[in-house]
């Protein structure tokens, strides 16, 4: 039987396990194996799981209801030790490095702020300060311009467009980094400039709250600004 | 501005509402230990090389120029479709709808075949059915066929 790892923590403490609900249909029951020091929370691995919406949640709940308790190292979802003997193995083998990292998020958790402003808005503010934007955008708009002239505006705007997302989203991040211990730079999608995580200490979170709040509101109401946390440190282990 | 703040991706009795906005961590971060496997994420692999859509490329471009020749420059700064609002705790994605264009409109899709996902697993949660395996493998998406 493999075996599903959720999260590493110390060894010993006592946790809610019977409360929670593991991967699987039905839902798989939770357990520990111990290491030395360290002890993983698992359930036994489901045949042929896959990444369903109702497993990444349950994986998530999980880690979640853990990181309430104590420090945790939240597992990457689906994560498989071929058994439990193996696992405890390694929790043993790589005990040092765990437990430094343990040590060093306990007390914090991360935190995901997505960034995204009004493309329109943006757009304007491009054409408004590139002169050869504005040319290009009036050729066409008149039925003069040519295919050539179409992809150089766009290829022009494209640049500005990254080019201001870039300053927007580190404007945003040097605002955030005295607050934060670590920062994670995301791959921004859909539409948005800025997809940072940052790992915050318990006693700065109502500072990197407050932070986040003048943030937004000094951007503007073109900007909109997600907030998601506080999380299990995913980005930070 | 527009700010929401959702305390996390799986609380306020919404199931999992805000997953979406953590789903690349839960999958793409964490701590992983090299000796051991990693489930197959067929289906969630697509899903992530589609929202890495946005590339440079001619298509990105004439669609930046089309979105700015449809700009009414005349009539300036658009005024503020909404109030500065601040949202606690929202289960739906304030941010979704509110940008679409350009930038958005290659990864439209994608966010909705998810949602649609979500709406599958939660209505098969609340009452599973049991369907015949003939019957469930005829159309659906990879992601959902390992039901059962």
């Amino acid at each position: 039987m493999s075996t599903y790892v959720y999260a590493l923590t110390g060894a010993g403490q006592p946790l809610p396990l019977e409360e929670l609900r593991g991967v699987g249909e039905p839902a798989a029951a939770l357990r520990t194996v111990r290491g030395r020091e360290l002890m993983a929370v698992v359930s036994d691995a489901p045949d042929r799981l896959r990444a369903k919406r109702r497993d990444v949640s349950a994986h998530q709940e999980v880690v979640e209801a853990l990181m309430r308790e104590t420090a945790v190292l939240p597992m990457r979802f689906g994560l498989v030790a071929p058994d439990d003997e193996q696992l405890s193995a390694s929790l043993i083998e790589r005990e040092s490095a765990y437990q430094q990292r343990l040590e060093e998020i306990a007390g914090h958790a991360e935190y995901n702020l997505k960034a995204s402003r009004d493309e329109e808005d943006l757009l304007r503010e491009i054409l408004r300060d590139s002169e050869p934007a504005r040319q290009l955008n009036e050729r066409i708009r008149t039925g003069q311009g040519t295919h050539e002239d179409r992809v150089a505006l766009g290829e022009l705007v494209s640049g500005e467009v990254a080019a201001r997302h870039r300053a927007a989203a580190e404007r945003v991040e040097n605002a955030l980094s005295s607050c934060a211990a670590e920062a994670f730079l995301g791959e921004g999608a859909e539409g948005h400039f800025m997809n940072t995580s940052f790992l915050v200490p318990k006693e700065r979170e109502a500072l990197f709250h407050q932070t986040v709040r003048t943030t937004a509101d000094e951007a503007g109401e073109a900007y909109t600004f997600t907030l998601t946390g506080p999380l299990p440190p995913y980005s930070f282990v | 501005m527009t700010l929401v703040q959702q305390s996390s991706a799986t609380s306020g009795g919404s199931g999992s509402g805000n997953l979406y906005d953590v789903l690349e961590l839960i999958l793409d971060r964490g701590l992983v230990i090299d000796a051991f496997v990693r489930v197959s994420l067929v289906g969630i692999e697509i899903l992530k090389i589609d929202a890495r859509i946005v590339v440079a490329s001619v298509d990105t471009y004439l669609r930046f120029a089309e979105a700015c020749n449809r700009l009414d420059l005349e009539s300036g700064r658009k005024a503020p479709s909404q109030l500065t609002d601040l949202v606690g705790d929202m289960t739906e994605n304030g941010a979704k709808g509110k940008s679409k264009g350009a930038l958005t409109g290659a990864v439209e899709a994608v966010t909705e075949s998810l949602q649609g996902k979500k709406d599958d697993s939660g209505q098969e949660e609340e009452a599973p059915r049991k369907r015949p395996a003939r019957k469930s493998s005829s159309s659906r998406q990879s992601a959902q066929r390992s039901e059962g």
